[in-house]
């Protein structure tokens, strides 16, 4: 069988216990190939967060397996959990998720620092993201100094610093105004392009979402469509997307 | 409504701030502890000195108000900051400010009765232990009851109730200040770090550490203390304390921003910015924590001083059973005697005189060089300056040195349980007090010792005798100190300007120095006894008579009373209820005199013993709520905080850090923040309990090393240290954990 990146096998999670028991995600498989920009999109509740803590590794599955290459993270030890998030996974979500005892530059430092490398590649890997970033200028700010836009692509260095296989991002653009929105979509697209970097991305929002390569649509814990790009332009694909927007009403409901 | 609401509000607070409410529960059962000894009918009935009891006590119960009312006000307005969002809510949704203040005063009014209630219960087990404590200190034997009094109950109440009023009151005024946008942004406002000037900053922390050399080196080489000293240097340990935070956060920052390569290191760069913004925000609080830490240091430290005092030296303070003193050289003690062989069983006793001769030799010795004078009456030459010891009432000696004859020394050794010495014609044996002995070596090189001789005897001592003279006495116990060379005038016939003594006078060669306690604050000399022959003490002059007694068996409780109840010409009663004679001088000894005509060792060891409790109870009272309160206010800090600490260790915890490695980091950072306020203040405190121990043994005698106080001092006070730890890191464990980092 070819493996894949990654491969999530029939994945499922509940919440609570018995009769209490709600269903988050129900029996989805997907798979992600090495270098993809891929979307996951639905209402509130859908899933779609619960889908990519799992995939994150800091919640655990009920039932299934997700399979990065060889490895089954669904069967890993906490500390080894630990390591694989610290090795393999990037992070960017909604809240910025900035320490804000810390400035732009030391919030990308301390995860070079976390893996234990030389100070000359600390520092130079640091200064490369900076600048990949544009984000320089600022090193010396503390987060509640700066934009969210800003505090996003910090975020977002941080995130891919350390070269993840995978880049995670719930709901980045969230609260960013539409101007840093846009900014930080077409950094996505170029770590996507340049860096080869594979992101996975959550968001409820269209606009976002047509930077992306492929897009699961989520509903009640299912996968019940999915789009790919392929080479249409981004507008013809955002059109796409709205068109399965509109036909759900925006709810997604029969998307079909 | 209201009351539901506050009712609710209480629950939560008690069990968010658990630490403040089992600390005030703590206060309360100290204070109501520390009360009932006050108000204990029974301690007040065993001694006169009960009062002074009282006083001390009630003097730490003041520190400890003030303290207690600065931690509640810390705690009402620290809270009142952290529910300022929800407060907020309250007035969005409608109500008045006054209903607020008043929602929240009686949240804190009901929180505050039921730390109360709880600590009256852990006030009556904590009561028994301290009466056990006291009891056995005094070696009296403690039967277990209940001590109640209204009295302490209300005393214990209106300390607690009048804090916790004044804290209540100031933060009325608060309310009445508030905005919703205010209330509902002022947390946000705590999160936000400004650093300006830091390079600058850093430079408080070399000056800091230097100002504290200074401190340390004047504080041992430094002679002339005077009033402005004392205050310029406590003003600028005060200022330095309050600094030195500054100075290390600012450091700290500038490390970093140098990118020093320890924060490339793990999650050092974490943890130093933690620590940072941490000290920065909090540099004032942490600034009164550090001076509350060492006072409550110095303070224990002080009082292992006395307890050690208390267990080396009390003991030998009095060698006799009984001793009686009398300026009327022809007394018989018929009265005194009567009344022992009445009381108890005497199983010997001793009649001596105490002779002078006119000279002075040893006292301007003494005055000239024991440290304990400070040079005061010491002259360009090292001589005494008479002029300045007239310009003083000093009572440490008599006015003329102090005579025994050997026989009636030699007696007074076999009562106390010593050999025997000799002593030859022309010698002199100096007895003194082993603390004087300890300081000064032995001086007798420097004394010229002069008596008048008798015609026949003058030319019998001044042979010259060989300039060796062996030492014949020997000590049982080999308390025996040196010989000093004979004294190489000894045979020449001359004036002594100094003594007077002008028709005969011959040179006494000294035979040793012996320093056996001998009961010397006034009885058998101060401080010292010049021994000679019984033919050269009869062409002395009787200066005052003395009664010593050993008893068979202990002494009843009411001896010294009885005693002191005998009419008597000579002697008033003093405000101690003992009886004192204006004419006995009391010696160098510091914490511990009795300048009393009686003695009754029985009967003053544990009056002398509770009066040093009283001490060591005050200090260790004020230093154990001293502690609690700063470990308290440190604890709160951390965990209140902890919500926003959940929020960056979930961050780690994405970005690769397992559930072992926080827990790791937690750990440091809670070590750091409680470890530095403590270091600091054990430097401080440790420094100036090394002078004080020094200075303790000194003028007490005392041989325990001057390090041994506050190293067990800062041991005991570690031990509480650890509790609070615990239950810090454990809390914050669970609240950062338990929820997010699954």
């Amino acid at each position: 069988m070819e493996r894949h990146y990654i491969q999530v096998c029939d994945v499922e999670k509940y919440y609570g216990q018995g009769t209490a028991a709600a269903k988050a995600v129900d029996r989805v498989s997907f798979r992600v190939d090495r270098g993809e920009f891929v979307g996951v999109m639905g209402a509130s509740g859908s899933g779609k967060t619960t889908l990519l803590n799992m995939l994150s590794t800091i919640d655990s599955v009920t039932a299934g397996h997700i399979y990065y290459e060889n490895v089954d993270i669904t069967e890993l030890s906490e500390n080894k959990l630990s390591e694989f998030r610290k090795e393999n996974l990037g992070f960017v979500f909604q809240e910025y998720n900035l320490l804000d005892t810390l400035t732009i530059e030391e919030n990308i430092l301390l995860a070079l620092s976390l893996h234990q490398r030389e100070k000359r590649e600390v520092l130079s890997r640091c200064r490369e993201m900076l600048d990949l970033l544009g984000i320089a200028d600022i090193r010396d700010k503390f987060p509640y100094q700066v934009s969210g836009g800003q505090k996003q692509r910090c975020a977002c260095a941080r995130a891919l610093v350390n070269r993840p296989k995978l880049l995670l991002a719930d709901e980045p653009t969230g609260a960013l105004d539409s101007r840093s929105a846009q900014t930080l979509l077409e950094t996505f697209t170029d770590m996507n392009g340049k860096l080869k970097a594979t992101i996975f991305m959550v968001t409820h929002d269209a606009f976002s979402a047509s930077y992306c390569g492929r897009i699961l649509f989520l509903k009640d814990g299912q996968i019940f469509h999915e789009l790919r790009r392929g080479r249409k332009s981004r507008r013809e694909f955002l059109n796409e997307i709205l068109d399965v927007l509109s036909l759900t009403g925006g709810e997604l409901s029969d998307a079909q | 409504m209201l009351s539901k609401l506050a009712l609710r509000n209480v629950m939560r607070s008690a069990r968010d701030y658990l630490v403040y409410f089992l600390t005030m529960m703590l206060v309360t059962a100290i204070m109501f502890a520390f009360h009932s000894l006050l108000f204990s009918r029974e301690i007040q009935q065993l001694f006169e000195m009960a009062v002074i009891f009282a006083v001390l006590v009630g003097l730490a119960t003041f520190f400890v108000v003030l303290i207690v009312a600065w931690l509640i006000n810390y705690m009402v307005r620290f809270i009142l900051e952290k529910r300022s969002r929800e407060f907020g809510i309250y007035l969005l949704i409608g109500m008045k400010k006054k209903e607020i203040s008043r929602l929240y005063m009686r949240e804190s009014l009901l929180l505050g009765a039921a730390a109360f209630a709880g600590g009256l219960a852990l006030g009556i087990l904590l009561q028994q232990i301290l009466l056990a404590i006291l009891y056995s200190m005094i070696m009296m034997e403690y039967r277990p009851r209940l001590e109640w009094s209204m009295g302490c109950l209300i005393t214990t109440a209106a300390c607690y109730g009048g804090c916790y009023l004044l804290a209540l009151l100031r933060c009325r005024g608060k309310f009445r200040k508030m905005n919703i946008h205010a209330l509902m942004s002022s947390q946000k406002q705590n999160e936000e770090i400004r650093e300006s000037h830091e390079q600058a900053k850093r430079w408080l922390l070399p000056l800091s550490c230097l100002f504290l050399l200074a401190f340390a080196l004047f504080l041992f080489f430094f002679k002339a203390w005077d009033g402005a000293v004392i205050l310029g240097f406590l003003l600028g340990l005060v200022l330095t304390i309050y600094v030195f935070y500054t100075g290390v956060a600012a450091w700290v920052i500038c490390y970093i921003r140098r990118k020093g390569s320890w924060i490339f290191k793990g999650q050092n760069l974490f943890l130093l910015r933690q620590f940072s913004s941490k000290l920065k925000t909090l540099r004032f609080t942490l600034g009164t924590l550090t001076s509350l830490f060492v006072l409550a240091l110095l303070g224990c430290a002080i009082a292992l001083m006395f307890n050690d005092y208390q267990n080396q030296t009390l003991l030998d303070k009095w060698p006799f059973d009984v001793m009686v003193f009398s300026s009327d050289t022809s007394d018989t003690f018929r009265e005194e005697l009567d009344l022992l062989n009445r009381e108890c069983s005497v199983e010997e006793s001793l009649i001596y005189d105490i002779r002078q001769n006119g000279t002075d030799t040893v006292n301007a010795w003494l005055y000239a060089h024991l440290k304990t004078f400070g040079g005061a009456y010491t002259d360009e030459d090292g001589g005494l300056d008479r002029e300045a010891l007239g310009r003083d009432e000093i009572w440490a000696y008599y006015e003329h040195d102090t005579y025994l004859a050997l026989s009636d020394y030699n007696r007074l050794r076999e009562m106390a349980g010593l050999l025997p010495v000799e002593l030859e014609e022309g010698e002199y044996l100096l007895h003194l007090k082993e603390r004087v002995w300890d300081e000064t070596g032995d001086f007798t090189g420097e004394l010229e010792i002069v008596v008048e001789s008798d015609s026949g005897e003058t030319r019998a001592t001044a042979d010259p005798v060989s300039g060796e003279a062996e030492v014949t006495a020997e000590s049982h116990s080999g308390e025996q100190r040196t010989m000093a060379e004979p004294h190489s005038e000894e045979t020449e016939v001359m004036a002594n300007p100094v003594s007077g003594i002008t028709e005969h006078p011959t040179y006494l060669r000294s035979a040793g120095v012996y320093t056996e306690p001998l009961s010397q604050d006034g009885h058998n000399g101060a401080d010292y006894l010049l021994i000679v022959t019984d033919r050269t003490a009869e062409r002395m002059e009787p200066y005052y008579r003395l009664l010593t007694v050993n008893l068979d068996g202990p002494a009843p409780d009411d001896l010294l009373r009885k005693l002191d109840a005998l009419p008597s010409e000579d002697s008033i009663m003093d405000l101690g209820g003992h009886r004192e004679n204006t004419d006995m001088a009391c010696g160098t000894d510091n914490i511990v005199v009795y300048v009393v005509t009686n003695i009754v060792r029985d009967n003053l060891i544990p009056e002398v013993k509770f009066m040093l409790s009283s001490i060591i109870f005050a200090l260790v009272y004020i230093g154990l709520v001293f502690v609690c309160v700063a470990l308290t206010v440190l604890s709160v800090q951390q965990l209140s905080d902890s919500a926003k600490y959940r929020f960056r260790y979930q961050v780690l915890h994405q970005i690769g850090l397992g559930q072992r490695e926080i827990s790791k980091v937690i750990l440091k950072q809670l070590a750091g923040f409680y470890l530095c306020p403590i270091l600091f203040a054990a430097l401080i405190s440790g420094t100036i309990s090394m002078y004080l121990g020094w200075k303790f043994n000194v003028h007490t005698g005392t041989h325990t090393a001057a390090a041994g106080y506050f190293g067990l001092a800062f041991l005991l006070f570690l031990c509480v240290y650890a509790v609070y730890f615990v239950v810090t890191y454990v809390g914050f464990l669970r609240n950062v954990l338990a929820k997010d980092c699954r």
